[in-house]
């Protein structure tokens, strides 16, 4: 059967308009308008690798056992923990997100998720300065001027470019491509680079410079001649970037993790925030982060609704507190300052650097997946996991924080669960039954 | 030599990781790779596999080359995945995110197994289980 308008979960690009062929009966499905990663995705449904049974890790032996089993002991491991941790991972509905904050809010842990080892930075230089931003869509329809700054696009993100960025025809942009200026800041020649009209090479860590000689030029002054050692961009070349900006009638900045993780980190986002805010004296731009991971703008936005905190959240006082770099997922686990680890629809194991990740094998984790990868491997118990957006309907919110509800094509293959949020649930009350008893 | 380490998406990394294909032979080819110039590649002895070391020495993780006109002298890339993620600093600033861009790191050829990525989560850190 085809199912049409599908969302597909995988990037923050939140694309709506993939088509599906399921063909339950032969175990196949077609898809449409998706991207490679997209696609890859889609055969999950039908994957021969997919966890389909509950596993514990017992004397170092893996071994299948009921859904009631691994529950039990997963709520143990919580129970018992004195400081367990929460990585809600972006794979997954804000509505499974919710319940993973409260559980941690239950049991005084603390809750993390893949936006801590993406755009947190990017976050907090947003706290630091606001942000001119705008949806998708705008930019689509109106910005004649497309820059992405560190970041490559066409493989992060692949149809970014053809759906919202440089190709689409937009109301103000009708001849699409051919209304567009594209300029791609990067160290490296990436294939967005290749297919910018201006590729401004920079030397790596060199953002910050880079963007305050920028700041400096926006102001009728010239920058200090030792800019161009530092980032390896002659001064002429930032000031046709800042010209070409500043006759441009929108200019949409997309920032990714070339700027926010690098040296400097928060700290080049703020000045680029308040270099697109100084820009706006001269024509309208606004910059917005280019979100890989699929709901990692949604955890942002619930955990700021619900708690006030965009990550990095400490419940172990009561209360939710957030200090990045001491309540944020790498930091605590390179400083053994948790004692156990739920791992939601995220591959933690494989994000994060080796110290960190050499505790968290240490510790009892508990993994919810679809699919085995290194944090299924080091998990005590892995549950497995509903596909969003295929099995299940809830919502994500698109890189532009814009809420995108989806619906199901078909159901969940476990009778025992019919979401990544049902499973939380059930969890959830062995937790408050085992707490209270 | 010192180099500073640039890691982040390719299309197939993409493809793979979110396909669930994290253990296949396809996966260790496409991310197991440490991208550098040709400069560097010839100064390095044009070594088939290469030893990327963490600034401190404390981690190392054996890896092919690639030779590619995307990179400038004195920088390499690994897609990003567990073999990058080995010798990334860890060291957040007080902003939770690891140095994924700029890692200043050591390259040296080597003669070590590249390890696939179930080997690396074993053998590197579940102590040999």
């Amino acid at each position: 059967m085809v199912y049409k308008n599908i969302i597909c979960p995988v990037c923050g690009g939140s694309c709506d308009d993939v088509q599906v062929n399921l063909d339950k009966k032969n175990g196949t499905i077609d898809v449409q308008n998706a991207c490679k990663m997209g696609n890859a995705k889609f055969q999950e449904v039908v994957s021969h690798h997919r966890i389909l049974k509950p596993t514990i890790r017992e004397n170092g032996k893996v071994k299948d056992v009921s859904w009631d089993e691994a529950l039990e002991m997963a709520a143990d491991i919580l129970v018992n923990s004195k400081k367990p941790f929460f990585f809600l991972g972006s794979e997954t509905s804000c509505e499974a997100q919710e319940v993973g904050l409260h559980i941690a809010e239950y049991l005084g842990g603390l809750a993390d998720s893949n936006a801590t080892i993406c755009h947190g930075p990017t976050v907090m230089g947003i706290q630091e300065s606001g942000m001119v931003g705008a949806t998708a869509g705008q930019a689509k329809n109106r910005a004649d001027m497309i820059v992405y700054w560190g970041v490559n696009a066409l493989e992060s993100m692949p149809r970014h470019m053809s759906r919202y960025g440089v190709f689409p025809r937009g109301y103000w942009t009708k001849r699409g491509r051919f209304d567009r200026t594209m300029v791609t800041v990067d160290p490296r020649v990436t294939p967005t680079a290749a297919a910018s009209d201006l590729h401004v090479q920079l030397n790596p860590n060199s953002d910050y410079e880079l963007l305050s000689a920028m700041f400096t030029i926006l102001n009728g002054k010239e920058p200090h001649p030792s800019v161009e050692e530092i980032t390896g961009v002659p001064i002429s070349v930032m000031k046709q970037t800042v010209e070409m900006m500043k006759e441009s009638n929108f200019v949409a900045i997309y920032v990714g993790l070339g700027v926010s993780s690098s040296y400097g980190k928060h700290r080049n986002i703020e000045i680029a925030l308040n270099f697109v805010k100084e820009m706006n004296n001269y024509t309208k731009c606004n910059i917005g982060a280019l979100r890989g991971h699929c709901n990692v703008a949604g955890f942002n936005q619930l955990a700021s609704y619900l708690y006030g905190y965009p990550f990095g959240l400490d419940f172990t006082k009561g209360y939710p507190r957030y200090n990045p770099g001491e309540t944020t997922c790498v930091d605590l686990l390179r400083e053994k300052d948790v004692d156990a680890a739920f791992v939601m629809s995220a591959d933690l194991m494989d994000h994060i650097p080796a110290e960190s990740a050499q505790y968290l094998a240490d510790i009892p984790m508990i993994c919810l997946d679809i699919a085995p990868c290194p944090s299924t491997t080091a998990a005590e118990v892995v549950l497995p996991g509903v596909i969003d957006a295929m099995e299940c309907d809830g919502t994500f919110y698109r890189l532009d924080n814009v809420p995108v509800y989806f619906e199901p094509f078909t159901d969940s293959p476990f009778s025992e669960t019919k979401s990544n949020e049902d499973t939380l649930k059930q969890l959830f009350a062995k937790v408050k039954a085992k707490k209270e008893a | 030599m010192e180099a500073l380490l640039n890691t982040g998406s390719t299309i197939d990394e993409g493809r793979l990781a979110k396909g669930g294909s994290k253990y296949t032979d396809d996966y260790t080819k496409e991310c197991a790779v440490c991208w550098m110039c040709a400069e560097d590649f010839t100064s390095l002895g044009c070594p088939e596999k290469v030893a990327v070391i963490s600034r401190d020495r404390k981690y190392s993780v054996a890896l092919t080359t690639k030779v590619t006109e995307a990179m400038r002298s004195g920088q390499v890339f690994i897609p990003r995945s567990i073999w990058a993620n080995v010798v990334v600093e860890p060291d957040t600033f007080s902003t939770g995110s690891p140095r994924y861009k700029g890692s200043p790191v050591f390259v040296e050829p080597t003669d070590d197994e590249i390890l696939s990525a179930e080997e690396l989560v074993t053998k590197m850190y579940m102590g040999g289980e």
